[in-house]
Protein backbone atom coordinates (compact mmCIF):
# COMPACT_ATOMS: atom_id res chain seq x y z
CA UNK A 1 0.00 0.00 0.00
CA UNK A 2 1.46 3.31 -1.01
CA UNK A 3 1.66 5.76 1.80
CA UNK A 4 0.55 8.61 -0.44
CA UNK A 5 -2.87 7.00 -0.60
CA UNK A 6 -3.45 7.47 3.08
CA UNK A 7 -4.52 11.08 3.00
CA UNK A 8 -7.21 10.75 0.31
CA UNK A 9 -8.55 7.66 2.04
CA UNK A 10 -8.90 9.36 5.39
CA UNK A 11 -11.72 11.85 5.09
CA UNK A 12 -10.61 13.69 8.19
CA UNK A 13 -7.12 14.30 6.91
CA UNK A 14 -8.24 15.14 3.45
CA UNK A 15 -10.79 17.61 4.71
CA UNK A 16 -8.90 19.32 7.36
CA UNK A 17 -5.15 19.42 7.03
CA UNK A 18 -4.46 23.07 6.39
CA UNK A 19 -0.97 22.36 5.12
CA UNK A 20 0.51 19.39 3.31
CA UNK A 21 3.21 19.22 5.96
CA UNK A 22 0.61 18.17 8.52
CA UNK A 23 0.35 14.69 7.10
CA UNK A 24 4.10 14.45 7.01
CA UNK A 25 4.06 15.26 10.71
CA UNK A 26 2.12 12.14 11.58
CA UNK A 27 2.87 9.48 9.00
CA UNK A 28 2.34 6.55 11.31
CA UNK A 29 -1.02 7.77 12.55
CA UNK A 30 -2.34 8.51 9.10
CA UNK A 31 -1.19 5.07 8.08
CA UNK A 32 -3.06 3.67 11.06
CA UNK A 33 -6.10 5.59 10.00
CA UNK A 34 -5.80 4.15 6.53
CA UNK A 35 -5.54 0.68 7.96
CA UNK A 36 -8.66 1.13 10.04
CA UNK A 37 -10.64 2.41 7.11
CA UNK A 38 -9.30 0.00 4.52
CA UNK A 39 -9.52 -2.85 6.96
CA UNK A 40 -13.23 -2.30 7.11
CA UNK A 41 -13.41 -2.27 3.32
CA UNK A 42 -15.76 0.66 3.54
CA UNK A 43 -13.62 3.59 2.59
CA UNK A 44 -16.11 4.89 0.07
CA UNK A 45 -19.07 4.17 2.29
CA UNK A 46 -17.94 6.57 4.99
CA UNK A 47 -19.70 9.82 4.33
CA UNK A 48 -17.82 13.08 4.49
CA UNK A 49 -20.39 14.34 6.92
CA UNK A 50 -19.36 11.88 9.55
CA UNK A 51 -15.82 13.14 9.44
CA UNK A 52 -17.17 16.62 9.97
CA UNK A 53 -19.19 15.55 12.97
CA UNK A 54 -16.20 13.79 14.45
CA UNK A 55 -14.22 16.96 14.05
CA UNK A 56 -16.85 18.76 16.09
CA UNK A 57 -15.55 16.92 19.08
CA UNK A 58 -12.36 18.20 20.58
CA UNK A 59 -10.35 15.06 20.04
CA UNK A 60 -9.70 13.55 16.65
CA UNK A 61 -8.93 9.91 17.14
CA UNK A 62 -8.18 9.63 13.44
CA UNK A 63 -4.74 11.12 13.94
CA UNK A 64 -4.64 10.49 17.66
CA UNK A 65 -5.16 14.07 18.67
CA UNK A 66 -2.03 15.70 17.32
CA UNK A 67 -2.65 19.41 17.04
CA UNK A 68 -2.28 19.87 13.26
CA UNK A 69 -4.83 17.11 12.67
CA UNK A 70 -7.43 18.79 14.83
CA UNK A 71 -8.54 21.55 12.52
CA UNK A 72 -8.42 24.76 14.54
CA UNK A 73 -11.18 26.33 12.44
CA UNK A 74 -13.58 23.62 13.53
CA UNK A 75 -12.74 24.20 17.16
CA UNK A 76 -13.14 27.91 16.50
CA UNK A 77 -16.51 27.46 14.81
CA UNK A 78 -18.05 25.15 17.39
CA UNK A 79 -16.80 27.31 20.26
CA UNK A 80 -18.00 30.46 18.54
CA UNK A 81 -21.50 29.19 17.80
CA UNK A 82 -22.21 27.66 21.20
CA UNK A 83 -20.85 30.54 23.23
CA UNK A 84 -22.42 33.16 21.00
CA UNK A 85 -25.86 31.59 21.30
CA UNK A 86 -25.42 31.05 25.04
CA UNK A 87 -24.45 34.68 25.58
CA UNK A 88 -27.24 36.23 23.51
CA UNK A 89 -29.67 37.78 25.91
CA UNK A 90 -27.46 36.87 28.84
CA UNK A 91 -26.90 39.25 31.71
CA UNK A 92 -23.65 40.57 30.27
CA UNK A 93 -25.36 41.59 27.08
CA UNK A 94 -28.23 43.09 29.04
CA UNK A 95 -25.91 45.11 31.28
CA UNK A 96 -23.94 46.27 28.23
CA UNK A 97 -27.04 47.54 26.52
CA UNK A 98 -28.39 49.13 29.70
CA UNK A 99 -25.14 50.98 30.24
CA UNK A 100 -24.95 52.17 26.66
CA UNK A 101 -28.55 53.36 26.87
CA UNK A 102 -27.86 55.20 30.11
CA UNK A 103 -24.58 56.91 29.25
CA UNK A 104 -25.07 57.58 25.54
CA UNK A 105 -21.53 56.56 24.86
CA UNK A 106 -21.87 53.09 23.40
CA UNK A 107 -18.33 52.78 22.03
CA UNK A 108 -16.67 53.36 25.37
CA UNK A 109 -19.04 50.80 26.92
CA UNK A 110 -18.25 48.38 24.12
CA UNK A 111 -14.52 48.92 24.60
CA UNK A 112 -14.76 48.32 28.36
CA UNK A 113 -16.96 45.27 27.93
CA UNK A 114 -14.65 43.89 25.23
CA UNK A 115 -11.55 44.16 27.37
CA UNK A 116 -13.40 42.47 30.23
CA UNK A 117 -14.63 39.64 28.02
CA UNK A 118 -11.22 39.07 26.47
CA UNK A 119 -9.70 38.97 29.96
CA UNK A 120 -12.21 36.50 31.40
CA UNK A 121 -11.94 34.25 28.34
CA UNK A 122 -8.15 34.34 28.47
CA UNK A 123 -8.28 33.43 32.16
CA UNK A 124 -10.68 30.60 31.35
CA UNK A 125 -8.48 29.17 28.61
CA UNK A 126 -5.37 29.48 30.78
CA UNK A 127 -7.12 27.64 33.62
CA UNK A 128 -8.20 24.99 31.11
CA UNK A 129 -4.62 24.54 29.88
CA UNK A 130 -3.33 24.44 33.42
CA UNK A 131 -5.83 21.71 34.27
CA UNK A 132 -4.79 19.85 31.14
CA UNK A 133 -1.23 19.64 32.45
CA UNK A 134 -2.45 18.34 35.81
CA UNK A 135 -5.08 15.78 34.89
CA UNK A 136 -5.02 12.78 32.62
CA UNK A 137 -6.75 13.32 29.26
CA UNK A 138 -9.45 10.85 30.25
CA UNK A 139 -10.27 12.58 33.53
CA UNK A 140 -10.16 15.90 31.73
CA UNK A 141 -12.58 14.76 29.02
CA UNK A 142 -14.97 13.44 31.65
CA UNK A 143 -14.79 16.63 33.71
CA UNK A 144 -15.20 18.80 30.61
CA UNK A 145 -18.12 16.70 29.42
CA UNK A 146 -19.88 16.95 32.77
CA UNK A 147 -19.23 20.71 32.93
CA UNK A 148 -20.65 21.27 29.46
CA UNK A 149 -23.67 19.09 30.23
CA UNK A 150 -24.26 21.18 33.36
CA UNK A 151 -23.98 24.36 31.30
CA UNK A 152 -26.57 22.93 28.91
CA UNK A 153 -28.84 22.22 31.91
CA UNK A 154 -28.19 25.77 33.17
CA UNK A 155 -29.32 27.16 29.83
CA UNK A 156 -32.44 25.03 29.87
CA UNK A 157 -33.12 26.23 33.41
CA UNK A 158 -32.77 29.83 32.17
CA UNK A 159 -35.32 29.13 29.48
CA UNK A 160 -37.74 27.57 31.97
CA UNK A 161 -37.60 30.66 34.17
CA UNK A 162 -38.17 33.12 31.32
CA UNK B 1 -11.97 58.95 26.10
CA UNK B 2 -14.11 58.64 29.17
CA UNK B 3 -11.87 56.51 31.37
CA UNK B 4 -14.34 56.48 34.21
CA UNK B 5 -17.05 55.00 31.99
CA UNK B 6 -14.56 52.57 30.44
CA UNK B 7 -13.60 51.37 33.90
CA UNK B 8 -17.24 51.05 34.93
CA UNK B 9 -18.06 48.94 31.87
CA UNK B 10 -14.96 46.82 32.41
CA UNK B 11 -15.63 46.12 36.08
CA UNK B 12 -19.34 45.43 35.57
CA UNK B 13 -18.79 42.98 32.74
CA UNK B 14 -15.68 41.42 34.28
CA UNK B 15 -17.45 40.66 37.55
CA UNK B 16 -20.60 39.38 35.88
CA UNK B 17 -18.63 37.13 33.53
CA UNK B 18 -16.26 35.69 36.12
CA UNK B 19 -17.36 32.13 36.72
CA UNK B 20 -20.27 32.48 34.33
CA UNK B 21 -21.32 29.98 31.69
CA UNK B 22 -19.05 31.19 28.93
CA UNK B 23 -15.95 31.20 31.11
CA UNK B 24 -16.72 27.71 32.41
CA UNK B 25 -17.28 26.61 28.83
CA UNK B 26 -13.94 28.15 27.84
CA UNK B 27 -12.23 26.21 30.64
CA UNK B 28 -13.96 22.95 29.71
CA UNK B 29 -13.50 23.18 25.94
CA UNK B 30 -9.89 24.39 26.07
CA UNK B 31 -8.94 21.74 28.63
CA UNK B 32 -9.99 18.93 26.33
CA UNK B 33 -8.90 20.60 23.13
CA UNK B 34 -5.62 20.45 21.28
CA UNK B 35 -5.96 23.97 19.96
CA UNK B 36 -6.64 26.28 22.92
CA UNK B 37 -5.85 29.27 20.74
CA UNK B 38 -8.80 28.46 18.50
CA UNK B 39 -11.00 28.07 21.58
CA UNK B 40 -9.83 31.45 22.86
CA UNK B 41 -10.39 33.17 19.52
CA UNK B 42 -13.77 31.52 18.99
CA UNK B 43 -15.01 32.35 22.47
CA UNK B 44 -13.70 35.91 22.30
CA UNK B 45 -15.22 36.53 18.87
CA UNK B 46 -18.57 35.18 20.08
CA UNK B 47 -18.56 37.31 23.21
CA UNK B 48 -17.50 40.44 21.36
CA UNK B 49 -20.17 39.95 18.74
CA UNK B 50 -22.81 39.36 21.41
CA UNK B 51 -21.89 42.52 23.30
CA UNK B 52 -21.52 44.45 20.03
CA UNK B 53 -25.09 43.49 19.18
CA UNK B 54 -26.09 44.49 22.71
CA UNK B 55 -24.60 47.94 22.18
CA UNK B 56 -25.87 48.43 18.62
CA UNK B 57 -29.32 46.95 18.67
CA UNK B 58 -30.01 47.27 22.36
CA UNK B 59 -33.38 45.94 23.34
CA UNK B 60 -34.02 45.02 19.72
CA UNK B 61 -32.12 41.72 19.93
CA UNK B 62 -34.96 40.09 21.83
CA UNK B 63 -37.33 40.87 18.99
CA UNK B 64 -34.99 39.77 16.21
CA UNK B 65 -33.83 36.56 17.82
CA UNK B 66 -36.21 34.71 20.11
CA UNK B 67 -34.24 34.21 23.32
CA UNK B 68 -35.70 30.87 24.23
CA UNK B 69 -35.02 29.26 20.88
CA UNK B 70 -31.46 30.58 20.81
CA UNK B 71 -30.70 29.32 24.32
CA UNK B 72 -32.15 25.91 23.57
CA UNK B 73 -29.97 25.64 20.46
CA UNK B 74 -26.95 26.62 22.55
CA UNK B 75 -27.90 24.03 25.18
CA UNK B 76 -28.09 21.34 22.51
CA UNK B 77 -24.71 22.44 21.14
CA UNK B 78 -23.06 22.15 24.56
CA UNK B 79 -24.76 18.82 25.13
CA UNK B 80 -23.43 17.48 21.83
CA UNK B 81 -19.86 18.43 22.77
CA UNK B 82 -20.41 17.02 26.27
CA UNK B 83 -21.66 13.67 24.98
CA UNK B 84 -18.77 13.43 22.53
CA UNK B 85 -16.30 14.03 25.33
CA UNK B 86 -18.00 11.55 27.64
CA UNK B 87 -18.49 8.73 25.15
CA UNK B 88 -15.26 8.16 23.25
CA UNK B 89 -16.17 4.48 22.85
CA UNK B 90 -19.28 5.26 20.86
CA UNK B 91 -17.17 7.03 18.26
CA UNK B 92 -15.08 3.91 17.83
CA UNK B 93 -18.14 1.76 17.29
CA UNK B 94 -19.52 4.38 14.94
CA UNK B 95 -16.39 4.01 12.86
CA UNK B 96 -16.55 0.25 12.99
CA UNK B 97 -20.05 0.17 11.66
CA UNK B 98 -19.04 2.66 8.99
Amino acid sequence: MKHSLSAPNCPDLQLTSPEPSDTAFVPSESQACLNILVGEGQVDAIPQGEATIEGFSTDCECVSGKEPSCPPWRVFTSTFITIFLAELGDKTQVSTLLMSAEFHNPWVIFAGASIALITTTLLGVLVGRWLATRLSPKTLDTAAGITLALIAAWLVWDVMRM
Amino acid sequence: MDWHLLGLAFITVFLSELGDKSQLAAIAISGGSKSPRAVFLGATAALLLASFLGVIIGEGTAQILPDRVVKIIAAVGFLVIAVRLLLPQSKESQKDTG
